[in-house]
């Protein structure tokens, strides 16, 4: 990622709390730290993070206030990389590719 | 502060607020009129005024403005330039200008189904600018009072509609049908060798003896098409079959008037009055290349007919009636070897006039081409007033979004400008739409979203505990790419997951009752106000109408004008004539302030028209790029300002089809099904 930013969101610890089972938490970490803001988010998930506050402000910082302006995601796959521009991902494929 | 200047603060104060009102708006008026027609105003009084809201064009009647004006003194000239949204009067003496602006000033007149508020100011002179007077295309003959009362209530009641198509009916189409030979109309074109049993009807040979003896035509018709139209109703532009017909077409019009529009390939257009009782005979020229049709109102404008006063040429409104129409055509066994080889499918194969619209694709690479250009590059270029008109969230999607649990996953595919993305914010939503102009708009709103196509989307196999596809999947060309569409749905859903689906229906007239889409075309014609601007189709704020099982027959292509597979362009806000068609979009710029106030009416905005809600800015959204711009073309609207007009693809879903198509899918079970609106809405759910 060429631009990050990091926007000021309300913190809703319930919220949170739902989407972490929704998540794959090792490649959350993993495209943390790839854009140089992991923070002290640990590899695993901490067990009873319902109640662990710190933990839902670390895990809220890195879901919804860190930002990717300008980059790029990349298939781990493929190699194939989608252009993120103005915070937005194109993931269209061109018509060789579909 | 001086006695003078303080005499003159308290007579302005003592001004009302009322009359302030009236003056800005008077003045408001005088600059548009200034601005966009030229027309200048001045304060001091003269013997014409200018009645801004007081024209045609804004559905004022020729004789209610001469009522409205008569009293004040002798009017000298009363003009109304046709679809102008003002008209021009001329007193003998300035004291009949005077009274008037005095008391008309502010206004308000009923005319007809319509209330205007008028405003006056005094004019210089007024130009009249004669009409170049337009003959009839070459080849065209009208003959007035061709059959007598006695004959016509004869003829219409000839005609047996107990066995007319259930499908017309229920669709609001006019009623159409043939004796002699069977028209068809999905090659538009006739089935020489199998003649129906019935001929002509008996009471019709008196009139086709009287044609031949007068000369009209060499040999007997064999062919008749009897063609019901209500007010509302018409048929589109066309030149009848070079290779069905021989040349002289007759056409005798029955039970009321109408307006029949005839254009020739260069752009000259040309009006037709047809009088009850007429017949109107095509040749040459004005049938083999001139295109014809009526365009679906209920009002024409018409010529007035009484010795009016002034100008020779005024016009007024003529409300429609239910007009029959029989036309009598010889059948055409040898190709056609006309003199106009461009309009001929004999001679050239296909008529490149009216432009050849595009077919249904029959395979992938042609579909995704068509998408291209009649669905994605549309959607950007109208982004932002396409966003405009989407504002309302329909109740049963938010009914739906509310009922899932707190914390599901949520993919809005199609989200187009992000409507539904923030209905239920304890959802964890997420949103994508093949436009990136849209997404765009979602994203400056805070959603979290992507550009992706909905047939590929780069969300992982069973993570989403939801999906929303609101009016999406009529965008696809195909069956199987529709297919392709609710099967990418329900990939992205966890098991028990459930998918809501909503698309545009074929049927937009349900249990009786008329959607959203439809009611407004009645409103706009009335001259009401309609809250939505008019591509506010499909949205609605209404609940949807409790629905009974309502049979409505598949056999929708008998009402079709399209030759074989092409596609024919939608007239807004009427019934749909067929499943797959293209639908205008008239692009509009910025919103001013006066978007607020009434179409039709004469304010800011410019231009008002009854039919077309206008805007003359000149900030449209249209990027000045090298490439051909998606906008099939420019809309001539009245008063001279253009419109860019794009027209993109639906397949239109007929009741069961969508449900039929969700079947298709392994795995899942449709757990409702629904009208909404003039959509038809299925919930389905991932076993």
């Amino acid at each position: 990622a060429t631009e990050v930013k990091v926007n000021e969101v309300e913190f809703n610890p319930k919220f949170v709390c739902r989407m972490i089972p929704k998540l794959e938490w090792s490649t959350l970490v993993q495209a943390a730290d790839q854009l140089g803001h992991r923070e002290e988010l640990p590899g695993e998930l901490v067990p009873d993070y319902e109640k662990n506050e710190d933990f839902l402000k670390k895990v809220h910082r890195v879901l919804l206030e860190v930002e990717v302006i300008e980059g790029c995601l990349q298939c781990p796959e493929s190699g194939r990389e989608f252009p993120i521009s103005k915070g937005i991902p194109n993931m269209l494929l061109n018509e060789d590719e579909a | 502060m001086d006695c003078d200047v303080v005499n003159n603060m308290n007579a302005a104060t003592r001004r009302t607020k009322g009359d302030k009102k009236v003056l800005k708006k008077q003045q408001k008026a005088s600059h548009t009129l200034l601005k966009h027609e030229g027309i200048s105003t001045t304060s001091q009084p003269t013997k014409s005024l200018v009645v801004a809201n007081g024209g045609l064009g804004n559905g004022v009647s020729r004789e209610d403005l001469f009522a409205a004006v008569n009293q004040f003194g002798d009017v000298e000239s009363l003009l109304m330039p046709p679809q102008k949204p003002y008209a021009f009067v001329t007193y003998r003496f300035e004291d009949g200008a005077r009274k008037a602006h005095a008391q008309l000033n502010g206004k308000k007149l009923q005319s007809g189904e319509n209330s205007v508020t008028f405003y006056l100011s005094y004019v210089d002179s007024v130009k009249h600018r004669e009409e170049a007077l337009v003959g009839f295309p070459e080849g065209l003959t009208l003959v007035e009072d061709f059959v007598s009362l006695e004959e016509e209530a004869l003829l219409l009641a000839a005609v047996d509609w107990s066995m007319s198509n259930e499908a017309q009916k229920a669709l609001k189409h006019r009623r159409v049908k043939h004796y002699g030979f069977e028209f068809r109309y999905d090659n538009n074109n006739v089935d020489k060798d199998k003649p129906l049993p019935a001929g002509l009807p008996d009471e019709c040979l008196p009139v086709l003896q009287r044609c031949l003896q007068d000369g009209l035509i060499n040999v007997l018709p064999d062919q008749l098409t009897v063609n019901q139209y209500e007010s509302g109703q018409g048929i589109p532009p066309h030149v009848d079959t070079h290779s069905a017909f021989e040349d002289t077409i007759l056409s005798l019009s029955l039970g009321a008037k109408a307006v029949m529009e005839f254009r020739h390939p260069d752009g000259r257009a040309v009006p037709v009055v047809l009088p009850e009782r007429s017949l109107l005979v095509m040749k040459g020229e004005s049938r083999y290349l001139w295109t014809h049709g009526i365009t679906p109102r209920k009002f024409d404008l018409v010529p007035a007919c009484e010795p009016d006063v002034g100008s020779n040429s005024g016009l007024t409104l003529s409300k429609r009636g239910t007009r029959t129409s029989f036309t009598f055509r010889k059948i055409r066994y040898e190709p056609c070897c006309c003199a106009f080889p461009s309009a001929c499918d004999s001679q050239e194969g296909t008529s490149p006039y009216p432009p050849s619209p595009p077919s249904l694709p029959c395979c992938h690479a042609d579909a995704t081409l068509l998408e291209e250009e009649y669905v994605h590059r549309v959607y950007d270029a109208i982004a932002s007033h396409f966003s405009r008109t989407r504002h309302t969230p329909w109740p049963h999607v938010c009914r739906f979004l509310s009922s899932l649990p707190p914390g599901s996953v949520l993919v809005d595919v199609g989200c187009g400008n992000g409507k539904y993305l923030g209905v239920n914010p304890q959802l964890i939503t997420v949103g994508c739409d093949r436009s990136s102009a849209l997404v765009q708009i979602c994203a400056e709103r805070g959603f979290q979203v992507f550009v992706s196509d909905a047939l590929s989307v780069p969300l992982r196999t069973a993570s989403c505990d939801a999906c929303i596809s609101i009016a999406v999947i009529h965008h696809f060309s195909t069956l199987e790419r529709r297919l392709a569409a609710v099967r990418e749905l329900v990939r992205l859903l966890k098991p028990g997951g459930q998918a809501l689906i909503y698309v545009w229906a074929y049927e937009q007239e349900y249990n009786k009752q008329k959607s959203k889409y439809l009611k407004d075309h009645d409103k706009q014609h009335n001259g009401e106000k309609s809250k939505d601007t008019p591509e506010e189709s499909q949205e609605s704020h209404e609940e949807p109408s409790v629905f009974t099982t309502c049979h409505v027959e598949r056999d929708v292509k008998d009402a079709s004008e399209m030759t074989e597979g092409r596609l024919s362009v939608h007239t807004n806000r009427t019934a749909f004539n067929s499943q797959d068609l293209l639908v205008p979009w008239h692009l509009k710029g910025r919103k001013t302030h006066g978007e607020e106030e009434s179409s039709g009416r004469f304010s800011s905005r410019g231009e008002p028209n009854p039919d077309l809600d206008s805007s003359m800015s000149s900030d449209t959204t249209h990027s000045p790029d090298s490439k051909p711009s998606p906008s099939d073309n420019m809309c001539q609207i009245p008063g001279g300002s253009s419109v860019p007009v794009f027209h993109r693809y639906y397949h239109v879903f007929q009741q069961g089809e969508l449900e039929q198509l969700c079947t298709q899918v392994t795995g899942i079970k449709v757990q409702t099904s629904y009208h909404d609106q003039g959509n038809w809405c299925v919930v389905l759910q991932k076993e």
